[in-house]
């Protein structure tokens, strides 16, 4: 019992000594009495050489470095290649010609002003007198440099191989495009078209020199990402003095570091932490705005009736969803927010009684269970859904929303949705999520939703007038006529139901108080932080 | 035993190639690729040219002989190709997630048998007694609860509660020491219950209780003991090496430690073949290379056993 006893004595004095050792240790993490708005960085910036002119904090103990949590985390900060530039345009590092506002506009940024010619092919862009953070001036040679690498690495954007790029001295830049383009300045705002000096830029995976308020201090493949203030910013002071991004994929540890002070604020947050979150309201700043990824399904009108498809959408109620989504998803009416000028639409409200009469209408009876048939034929529906962006709760939802009124739906769940069911048609409704949005303007998610050659073609909704509309949609260069169109074509997806537009995903961002500016308000996930973003 | 280490890595490079073509294949017959992964990784949609051309960059639409045979070739160079993901050595991926899991695993070997070693002795010895009973309580909760639920807890009392570790530690000895507790845990829970039984079969055999009425000493009793349970001790840690050098997914998603489990479930998830392709090749490796140190020591702890396969050969 002794040597039991001294056993454990002596666990509990290693475990002490090693708890010792964790709160002697410097580094990131907060005493008990920390207030997790501000961390010491104890760390020297190592020199690099291709950062250029970086600031280093002077008095580091005074430092604001910003703490964040990210779910996700690539092997290279390679603007240009794959959706490394989404990541570069978090961390604050790159830069775009045009850049989306909170309220979707298109606001200019390294361009400061465009201009079109009559026959809508050749743009004109007078370029900012931005600098990179090396000291280097930001030239139209540069940028044409830039764009002309983003068509060979990244096949995404191939097609600016098409365009003729010509650089009118220093600061103007000529981009003539074989048709009209009116999706041109959408296109520039896309965060693969950030700009690097390329010139200066010997490791591009690493380190690369762009225009953005900070610069790269140390870059972990798939890890952590530190970053510090451009000193020699060209739009403005930067407010923080640098900020670590962690990778954290684990919902609970995004909230222990949360909780434990460790992070200062990170995007994503789920439901249940959002209840925990919401009860201390002194520490933490919820935010909460409807984003772009949308989930929706997809009647497959080869399959369906027309009536049993009506019937359906007048039987899902999303907002019901949306609230056992815990406030994750607002109820969508639409692909866009209701808020963009391309997102006005409408949709009939939720109506079980009309829902009942259409499948009556349609030829099927109500058994004694409720459950509709024709001919002893039972009305069965087949709900194809993968388990991610909570399509699977919905799935379920939808699957009681319509036994409800007498119709069984089965589940198919697969892991990969385009090689499956949208691959093959089959299903009678599909679920899915995507990026509706993809930066202020509507063109690409019609484009690849309602075309004829598009994957929800074999649903049978396109038709020769929806095509019509989205071509003439896509040479319209006037704002207020593309949204017009837009708002057309999309009401006749929800007028034939053919789709059901779900939710759009709330960004939902939690900062712990005296944080502000790390782009909460925005709707487009590759906006971080910025030279407004602060810690007070 | 040259001769037989010799035989058994033979083996190694058959059961290498065999695992290899059915990772494959399995990988080919599984729906979607690594050109779709990649394309649709942040919820964009892309027209059908872009895959298609992206699918013939990453040479995908050939055929499976083709992808397979290309491989192989290259592997048979020790040429483990690139990432599909991110165009990185797959060999470099591999090694850095080597290393990061032999650390956590072989410190959470070290602990759980530190720990259930002495405690499966002193309870064997103790049977049914009150510490005995504590223990086997404790082992029997702790091999219940899945890992994630250890770890969710061990980060909430330890960061959150007591503040006594970082929930955000980078790959250093305080980064280490959450995820060596998680997963040495359930770990020294099972060690435990497996080695206290088999302690208790020894104790009972008669050679003990000779020894006992004889007057031997205690320790040298126990030490019989120890040495006569050794090789089944030895195979229940030899066969939990291999699974934790597998890695353990959870445990190194939930402490953001990058190991091989976090790796090849990232490489599943974005089909990244090359990567999944190395990292069968590396466990199967592993797995054998362990069992044949089993293996081997079980001769040198028991020399009979080498006279005995001697003599059933002759």
């Amino acid at each position: 019992m002794k040597k039991f006893l001294s056993l454990l004595l002596a666990m509990c004095l290693v475990m002490g000594l090693c708890a010792c050792q964790a709160s002697t240790d410097p580094g990131p993490v907060s005493t008990p009495t920390d207030d997790k708005q501000t961390t010491t960085d104890n760390t020297t910036p190592a020199a690099d050489p291709d950062a250029g002119n970086v600031t280093q904090p002077t008095d580091t103990t005074q430092a604001k470095v910003l703490r964040m949590a990210e779910s996700f985390a690539y092997a290279s900060l390679d603007v240009h290649k794959d959706y490394y530039g989404w990541y570069t345009s978090i961390y604050g590092v790159s830069e775009t010609l045009f850049k989306v506002a909170d309220n979707l506009s298109i606001q200019p940024l390294l361009a400061k002003e465009y201009s079109v010619s009559d026959d809508g092919k050749t743009w004109t862009f007078r370029l900012a007198d931005a600098k990179f953070s090396n000291g280097n001036a930001l030239t139209a040679d540069m940028v044409v440099k830039n764009f002309q690498r983003l068509a060979e690495v990244n096949e995404r954007f191939a097609y600016l191989g098409d365009f003729t790029f010509a650089a009118d001295g220093d600061k103007t830049l000529t981009i003539t495009t074989p048709e009209i383009y009116p999706t041109m300045l959408s296109d520039l705002t896309a965060p693969e078209t950030g700009i690097m000096d390329l010139d200066a830029t010997t490791d591009p995976d690493n380190a690369p020199v762009c225009t953005g308020p900070f610069t790269v201090k140390s870059f972990e493949p798939e890890g952590t990402v530190e970053v510090v203030k451009n000193a020699s910013y060209w739009n403005g002071d930067v407010k923080l003095d640098g900020a670590i991004f962690y990778y954290m994929q684990d919902d609970d540890t995004k909230l222990n570091a949360m909780q434990a002070g460790d992070i200062d604020g990170y995007t994503s947050v789920t439901a249940a932490a959002k209840q925990i979150y919401s009860m201390d309201a002194d520490r933490y700043t919820l935010t909460e705005i409807p984003a772009t990824r949308l989930q929706f399904y997809v009647l497959n009108k080869s399959r369906l009736d027309d009536k049993v498809c009506e019937a359906i959408n007048l039987t899902i109620d999303n907002k019901a969803m949306a609230e056992f989504l815990g406030g994750t998803v607002s109820a969508a009416v639409g692909p866009f927010a209701s808020t963009a000028p391309y997102g006005k639409v409408s949709k009939p409200a939720p109506d079980t009684a009309k829902a009942k009469a259409l499948l009556e209408e349609a030829g099927y009876t109500a058994g004694a269970d409720g459950m509709y048939q024709k001919n002893g034929k039972p009305l069965s529906v087949n709900i194809g859904y993968y388990e991610a962006r909570s399509l699977d709760t919905i799935a379920v939802l939808m699957q009681e929303q319509l036994k409800n009124i007498g119709v069984d739906a089965v589940l198919t769940a697969e892991e990969d949705p385009d090689a499956t069911y949208i691959a093959t048609g089959d299903y009678d409704i599909a679920l899915y999520c995507m990026i509706a949005d993809k930066s202020g303007d509507p063109y690409y998610c019609i484009d690849a939703l309602f075309r004829k050659d598009s994957k929800w073609a074999l649903a049978g909704f396109p038709s020769d007038e929806t095509e019509k509309l989205i071509d003439e949609l896509r040479y319209e260069t006037d704002v207020n006529k593309r949204a017009d169109l837009a708002n057309q074509i999309v009401q006749r997806s929800i007028d034939e139901n053919a789709f059901g537009y779900v939710g759009l995903f709330n960004k939902t961002t939690v900062m712990t108080k005296g944080v502000s500016g790390i782009s909460e308000n925005c709707p487009f996930d590759f906006y971080g932080v910025n030279a407004e973003t602060d810690i007070k | 035993m040259g001769k037989y280490i010799g035989k058994r890595l033979l083996h190694l490079l058959w059961i290498m190639l065999a695992v290899s073509f059915l990772t494959f294949l399995l990988m080919y017959l599984t729906p979607g690729d690594a050109a779709m992964k990649k394309l649709y990784a942040q919820g964009v949609a892309v027209s059908d040219e872009v895959l298609e051309n992206t699918r013939e960059n990453m040479g995908l639409n050939r055929s499976f002989a083709v992808q397979y045979g290309d491989w192989l070739l290259h592997a048979l160079r020790f040429d483990l190709g690139s990432s599909f993901k991110d165009g990185f050595p797959v060999s470099e991926k591999l090694l850095k997630g080597m290393k990061n899991t032999a650390i956590l695993t072989l410190s959470a070997l070290a602990l759980a048998l530190a720990v259930s070693l002495p405690l499966a002795f002193f309870t064997a010895v103790k049977k049914n007694s009150l510490p005995d009973y504590i223990v086997r309580f404790f082992s029997f909760v702790g091999n219940s609860m899945p890992n994630f639920l250890i770890s969710v807890l061990l980060m909430y009392y330890l960061c959150v509660k007591a503040r006594l570790l970082p929930v955000v530690a980078e790959n250093s000895l305080r980064g280490l020491l959450l995820p060596c507790l998680a997963l040495s845990i359930p770990l020294c829970c099972r060690f435990i219950r497996q080695f206290r039984a088999e302690i208790l079969e020894q104790l009972g055999k008669p050679y003990v209780s000779g020894a006992v009425l004889r007057g031997v000493k205690k320790r040298y009793v126990l030490a019989s003991v120890l040495h006569n349970a050794s090789i089944s001790i030895l195979t229940i840690v030899g066969l939990s090496v291999g699974t934790l050098l597998g890695g353990s997914v959870v445990i190194e998603t939930i402490f953001r430690w990058p190991g091989l489990g976090k790796l090849a479930m990232d490489a599943i998830s974005s089909r990244d073949y090359p990567v999944i392709q190395g990292f069968v090749l590396l466990s199967s490796t592993i797995y054998v290379l362990i069992n044949l140190l089993t293996d081997i020591s079980y001769r040198l702890i028991d020399p009979r056993l080498d006279k005995k396969e001697e003599e059933s050969s002759c």
